[in-house]
């Protein structure tokens, strides 16, 4: 029944339609836009032997056209870009998303948990962490990727564009171990954006804590974890999961952002923006003139964006009726 | 008015331990790298480098002179007395000092911040409830409807189109601070630089051409930096609006007879003030890294130079000291508008406990 009702705005329609085209494309990313052996790891098609410094206008070969790199004779594919990113946007998004998530469930949790002076600490750290700039934490553990690449064992070098990897004799470094599986902008994502979910997790518990069934429970001697699993959890997970959600979109955008800026993040879709960004302002006073550079992207990310916004807002009014919706927007 | 001073003076003691509990975390990240590298954080200023056997022998020095390879209490308390001393490292990379480095850039960032702050918060009060006011009617869709589009588009996206249009069609706002005919002048020996921000000094110095130079390349940093936060203030004080004209004093104040604008302006509004700037508040951080965003796409030289001349170099000094830094500024928003909010809402003067950013 509930189901159903989740269906009758059309913003919920609109969100879920959005995000089954993106996921659509995410899973079909090798076959709608297959890989060339010379990309390496990397998604991105790269156009060689163009003898242009033009962004390419779309064609039967690059259906998106292609954006020039600093690399003499070399192009980026668009649609590659927009089919590969789609699925980069959705696997950064859902485990920074969901890092970020976890870590504020239990840092909240921890903090209701104990009461008294051990909460007010840990509610003073969490409002320490929210004077914390994001860029801050991208700056800091791109300075630790950094160094850690100097202790890898594993060096990279550049062949024609292309990465290629050698084995040093060296033993790895700590950090070399952790930034050989996440990026530097993943990691600042998770230590430094739970501060939210941490906060809200903390009210939460102990809302429910002083609930008669959890006093009950509790009288009955119903051993603590029970108590948490049965009847904490399922009491406050829907608003996590609603915050978790809405943030999703926010993430990518990060990621895009500072991919755009030159610090990190590997988003294909800031990638080409960042490549294209002379071309954006197009030429003779005409900004649509290269259009292809920059639109099909920034439509990707505004609408993957929204997607989320939506699905979080109607996840919200959903889960929790008591709210109507003109709190909402 | 003695109870708005304590409540200050709570206010104003959250930034210290704030800025001990960050500190703490940036130097527990920094310390796994190795001590060489975090010997830079103690070489002198103005360093004459000679030759890289002097260079190596200066750091072995500090590391045994700041007990590098000591346990992390010790290393910790040590560079938080540097940094109290105002010793915050020597950047080889930036060849100079990062404290000075940081504040010789930091008027063009304060100049950017302080004019969105003043644009976007009056901004987003108001048409937020005036959207409340017109619940349901043309100008809370419109309202609506622009909030969510700004919201949903990312800021360095509207930069590029902004300036598309208004520097390269209608040549109107021009990107940086200051027009290349112009900027002679301040290097000038006849210009007095009174406080680093361009607005200001061209009113002092009698130059409104400067003042009104540096305000047109304002324009569009300000507006692009306002629209995201523009339109977060404008929907959380909508909302709280339509809260607060739910409440009781209102439906007796209806009651009485006071006209709908009446109670949406003269009730409502200052009551709704106050959790609205708290939520902006929270959100001082991601102003930061907005700015620092909107510095770097619109190449206004501010303190994101920094950020960009040392990203990949292994530095330790910068990062650490545009850490502490930029928490230091998120911090001294965060105060301000604590203080705006007892200036507007007499409840937080007035009272003695404050759960605002409950």
């Amino acid at each position: 029944m509930r189901g159903r009702r989740y269906f009758t705005r059309w913003q919920n329609i609109l969100a879920l339609l959005l995000l089954a085209f993106f996921a659509g494309i995410a899973l079909a990313a090798p076959v709608l836009a297959p890989p060339e052996e010379a990309s390496g790891n990397t998604p991105f098609q790269r156009v060689t032997d163009v003898k242009d410094y033009k962004p390419q206008p779309p064609s039967s070969t690059a259906w998106l056209g292609t954006v020039a790199t600093s690399v003499r004779n070399m192009h980026l594919d668009v649609f590659y870009a927009l089919v590969w990113g789609a699925r980069s946007a959705l696997n950064f998004g859902l485990t920074a998303a969901l890092g970020a998530a976890l870590l504020g469930m239990f840092i909240g949790g921890l903090g209701a948990f104990f009461s008294g002076w051990v909460q007010s600490l840990i509610l003073r750290i969490t409002d320490a962490f929210l004077a914390f700039p994001l860029i801050v934490g991208v700056a800091l553990f791109d300075h630790l990727y950094f160094i850690a690449m100097q202790f890898s064992a594993v060096h990279i070098y550049f062949n024609d564009g292309l990465p290629q990897t050698i084995d040093t004799p060296l033993p790895p470094h700590p950090l070399d171990f952790v930034f050989s599986h996440v990026s530097p902008v993943w990691m600042a994502l998770v230590l430094f954006s739970w501060m939210p979910t941490a906060r809200l997790v903390n009210t939460l518990v102990m809302t429910v804590r002083q609930a008669d069934y959890v006093i009950a429970a509790q009288a009955t001697g119903v051993r603590w974890w029970r108590i948490l699993i049965r009847h904490i959890l399922p009491n406050t997970i829907a608003p996590i999961i609603v915050l978790t959600t809405a943030n999703i979109g926010g993430i990518v955008l990060i990621q895009a952002t500072l991919t755009f800026i030159g610090m990190g993040g590997e988003s294909p879709w800031g990638e080409i923006l960042a490549q294209g960004r002379h071309w954006i302002i197009g030429s003779y006073g005409n900004p649509l003139m290269y259009w292809w550079v920059f639109v099909p992207i920034t439509l990707a990310l505004v609408l993957f964006g929204i997607a989320w916004n939506l699905l979080g807002d109607g996840l919200n009014d959903w889960m929790n009726p008591r709210r109507t919706n003109h709190a909402q927007m | 008015m003695a109870d708005y001073l304590r409540y200050l003076l709570a206010r104003m003691l959250v930034i210290p331990v704030t800025l001990l509990i960050v500190t703490a975390v940036l130097y527990g990240f920094i310390i796994l790298t190795p001590p060489e590298v975090r010997a830079e954080l103690y070489l002198p200023p103005n360093l004459q480098i000679k030759s890289p056997e002097h260079y190596q022998n200066l750091i072995n020095m500090r590391i045994k002179m700041y007990h590098l390879d000591d346990p992390y209490p010790i290393q910790y308390a040590l560079w938080l007395k540097s940094l109290v001393q105002g010793q915050w490292g020597y950047s080889p990379t930036l060849g100079e000092d990062v404290l000075p480095s940081l504040l010789r850039r930091t008027p063009a960032t304060l100049e950017l911040t302080l004019y969105s702050l003043l644009f976007f918060i009056p901004l987003g009060l108001f048409s937020g409830g005036w959207a409340a006011w017109q619940q349901g009617r043309k100008v809370d869709r419109a309202f609506r409807l622009a909030a969510f589009t700004a919201t949903s588009l990312p800021a360095f996206i509207s930069a590029l189109v902004l300036m598309a249009i208004f520097y390269v069609v209608l040549r109107w706002f021009p990107p940086e601070r200051l027009s290349l005919s112009l900027s002679q002048v301040i290097y000038d020996d006849s210009w007095n630089s009174y406080t680093g921000l361009l607005t200001l000094d061209g009113l002092l110095n009698r130059r409104l051409d400067i003042t009104l130079d540096a305000l047109r390349h304002l324009v569009l940093p300000v507006i692009t930096l306002s629209m995201v936060h523009w339109a977060t203030l404008g929907r959380i004080t909508r909302a709280l609006m339509l809260e607060e004209l739910q409440k009781e004093y209102i439906v007796a104040a209806k009651a009485r007879g006071v006209p709908n604008r009446g109670l949406v302006w003269g009730h409502a509004f200052r009551n709704t003030t106050a959790p609205a700037l708290a939520s902006s508040a929270l959100s001082a951080a991601t102003l930061f890294t907005g700015v620092m965003v909107v510095e770097i796409v619109f190449g206004f030289k501010g303190v994101s130079e920094l950020l960009l001349s040392v990203g990949g170099t292994p530095d330790a000094a910068p990062v650490l000291g545009f850490g502490v830094y930029s928490v230091l500024v998120v911090s001294l928003i965060m105060f301000g508008l604590d203080v705006a909010q007892g200036l507007l809402d007499p409840r937080i003067r007035e009272q003695k406990e404050i759960h605002a950013r409950a």
